[in-house]
């Protein structure tokens, strides 16, 4: 019970232009609130990016960083070598496009990704920018059934490979570009579109990180303020339909 | 002056245009007058600068004071053409031309991606250039591509002189090319949006004053201008030092925080550049108390409050500093209108936590994000749609202030500037 859950924020420096950084901010209060102990090493370029956090996140960023990114962790191995151990990863926009085996870069060029998500990313052909809602499907991870909550501003189109299932399924905004799926997941690595942060928006998938941490089952803890927010983006989004 | 007649016809339309827009009471006008015109005639901005502009200012922040300021300090030398609105897009800068005073030296504001444009077609002696950081990614330009931008068009127009800030990477990206330049240490407190070299992507070494890319070997220009900073103790000061040593002390300026007197210290430097008296200019820039509303002190509702504006993480950041310290309660509004930008995914950028030990009213159409990421800094807050209204369920502590600061984005500042029952103390 009383492990420290390692949490290794990757490159916020480079992935975290959206708000991301929120993402690590909302595993630190949630853990909290079920008195898990939390430990978090936020990672620059040119550090030694750890291969034994239980939980690694990283963020969306533009182009340039994204690359550097991705040339950062490809020279490191360390996440692959994570997930392997069983961590789990929640990988956000520009962070999910690099989890896959190729992206597009500044130049519009496909470059390697990791290769730890089986899609690949291309162009949309207009950029998607707005609310984005979609439901967790059954098959996914048992603690996630809340819809799902955030904004997408991305230009990327994310195809699916046969070695990963949809995050959720959208019932507003784009998504992965297909028209239905919004994300990806194969085990406990996630990908997705949703920025807002993701985390805050949806206090059950931060619950579903922490709990594939500590190995048990997390009773949803629903806090006021956090329930307000959600229904008040669900109903703009229905309102503006 | 010798301005095409065609011009001459198309301003006096858009003034018909203008006019009519301010008696059917949409505002003052400027923007429908300025397209108008435009339409009228696609080169009057050309027309109408011909070797009149003496300077264009740009960044992601800090563009109205800094235009306000410079405007007011070359004032010394007689009328300047200079809007007083905002209004920063082309429209904008031919409306401003149109109606100042006939032949006056103009400096104008200019929305970052309208620079290249504005700059091509008025040839200006000089371009300021602050900062660039995160704006409104739901319909701008994300960084690196509006410095890249600017980069062109430097190129493109070497006879302008660049007055930049040698402390933001991205600033220097965009403006190294430049062949007339004055390097202004204008200081960058956000440093968020420059972590990597624009250019190659490598991760920028930073110390106390300096930064480098050990990737390309860029490093942080030598430069002219000097700015020192000092806050103590609820004390700050604030000098600028020209390139031959002389030192200018910019602690009376009435614009509060760091960032309005580095604002003044690039103001400064371009006023040395265009033949103005220094000393005069500062005593000028003294006199700056508010900007568009901006540091007002305005009767909204039962309130008495100081209005602040405050667009981005940067901004906000800056904005935190300046605020009374705690207990002391604040007014904060987040809206996300179009000119808001949709998306306050920023707020997580910024650090709310600095207004720990006080009660922050949270306002603004979204105001229940503002309200979990306040619980997630664990800064007390209560919700109150309008602040402002005789009803309101605020606290006792807000009531007894004789003036509260009020912090918000664009939309909900100017709803309370407009609505405002006149400004008490400009």
């Amino acid at each position: 019970m009383s492990k420290t859950v390692k949490i290794a924020s990757i490159y916020p420096t480079l992935l975290g232009t959206y708000g991301d950084g929120g993402n690590v901010a909302a595993l630190r209060h949630i853990a909290a609130l079920h008195s898990i102990t939390v430990s978090v090493d936020e990672i620059s370029p040119g550090q030694k990016v750890p291969a034994n956090a239980d939980i690694y996140v990283l963020g969306g960023g533009e182009d340039t960083a994204q690359s550097a990114a991705a040339a950062a962790l490809h020279a490191s191995g360390a996440l692959a070598e994570g997930v392997k151990n069983g961590a789990a990863v929640l990988s956000i926009c520009a962070g999910y496009q690099i989890l896959g085996h190729t992206f597009l870069d500044a130049e519009g060029k496909p470059s390697a990704g990791l290769g730890l998500l089986d899609v690949t990313t291309d162009r949309l052909e207009k950029r998607a920018v707005g609310e984005l809602v979609a439901h967790p499907l059954s098959s996914g991870p048992a603690g996630i059934s809340a819809v799902l909550t955030g904004y997408e501003n991305h230009g990327g189109f994310t195809h699916l490979g046969s070695g990963v299932e949809p995050f959720a399924s959208v019932t507003s905004g784009i998504g992965n570009g297909d028209g239905t799926t919004e994300g990806a997941i194969n085990g406990r690595v996630i990908g997705t579109y949703l920025h807002g942060p993701c985390l805050v928006r949806n206090p059950q998938v931060a619950e579903q990180l922490l709990s594939w941490a500590v190995d048990r089952k997390l009773e949803h803890i629903v806090e006021a303020e956090v329930e307000a927010l959600r229904r008040e983006r669900l109903d703009f989004v229905s309102k503006s339909r | 002056m010798n301005t095409p007649l065609r011009t001459r016809l198309a301003i006096f339309a858009g003034k018909l245009a203008a006019a009519a827009s301010r008696l059917a009471g949409r505002g003052e006008g400027m923007i429908i007058g300025g397209t108008v015109a435009l339409k009228l005639s696609p080169h009057a901005l050309e027309d109408l600068a011909q070797g009149r502009v003496a300077a264009l200012v740009s960044a992601t922040n800090g563009k109205t004071s800094t235009t306000r300021l410079l405007a007011t300090a070359m004032s010394q030398g007689g009328p300047i053409a200079s809007p007083t609105t905002g209004a920063n897009m082309t429209e904008g800068a031919v409306w401003a031309l149109a109606t100042g005073a006939p032949g006056a030296q103009a400096v104008l504001e200019v929305d970052e991606a309208y620079l290249p444009r504005i700059v091509k077609e008025t040839q200006p002696k000089v371009v300021l250039l602050a900062n660039l950081s995160r704006d409104q990614l739901d319909r701008m330009s994300e960084v690196a591509m509006l410095a890249r931008k600017w980069r062109t068009m430097i190129e493109e127009n070497p006879e302008v002189l660049i007055i930049a800030n040698a402390d933001d990477p991205i600033v220097v990206f965009a403006a190294e090319k430049a062949k007339k330049i004055v390097w202004v240490a204008a200081g960058q407190a956000w440093t968020a949006d420059s972590s990597v070299c624009p250019e190659c992507g490598t991760l920028l070494t930073r110390d106390e004053k300096t930064w480098s890319c050990s990737g390309c070997g860029r490093t942080r220009p030598t430069p002219s201008w000097n700015f020192e900073w000092k806050a103590t103790k609820g004390k700050t000061s604030a000098t600028a030092v020209s390139p031959s040593g002389e030192k200018f002390d910019l602690s009376n300026l009435n614009l509060p925080g760091r960032f309005n007197a580095s604002n003044a210290t690039m103001a400064l430097a371009a006023c040395s550049e265009l033949g103005y008296n220094l000393p005069k200019a500062v005593e000028l820039m003294s006199t700056v108390s508010a900007v568009s509303g901006r540091y007002a002190i305005v009767q909204s509702g039962a309130l008495k409050v100081r209005l602040l504006l405050a667009k981005n993480p940067a901004g906000w950041s800056e904005l935190l500093d300046i605020m009374p310290p705690a207990p002391t309660p604040v007014i904060v509004m987040i809206n996300s209108n179009h000119a808001d930008g949709r998306d306050p995914s920023w707020l997580w950028d910024v650090p709310f936590e600095r207004l720990a030990g006080r009660t922050v009213i949270a306002s603004g159409n979204r105001r229940r994000d503002l309200a979990v990421r306040l619980l997630h800094a664990a800064v007390d807050c209560v919700v109150v749609e309008d602040p402002f209204a005789p009803d309101a369920d605020l606290p006792e502590s807000v009531r007894k202030l004789d003036v509260i600061d009020c912090a918000a984005t664009y939309t909900a500042f100017q709803k309370i500037r407009v609505g405002a029952l006149g400004e008490v103390d400009a």
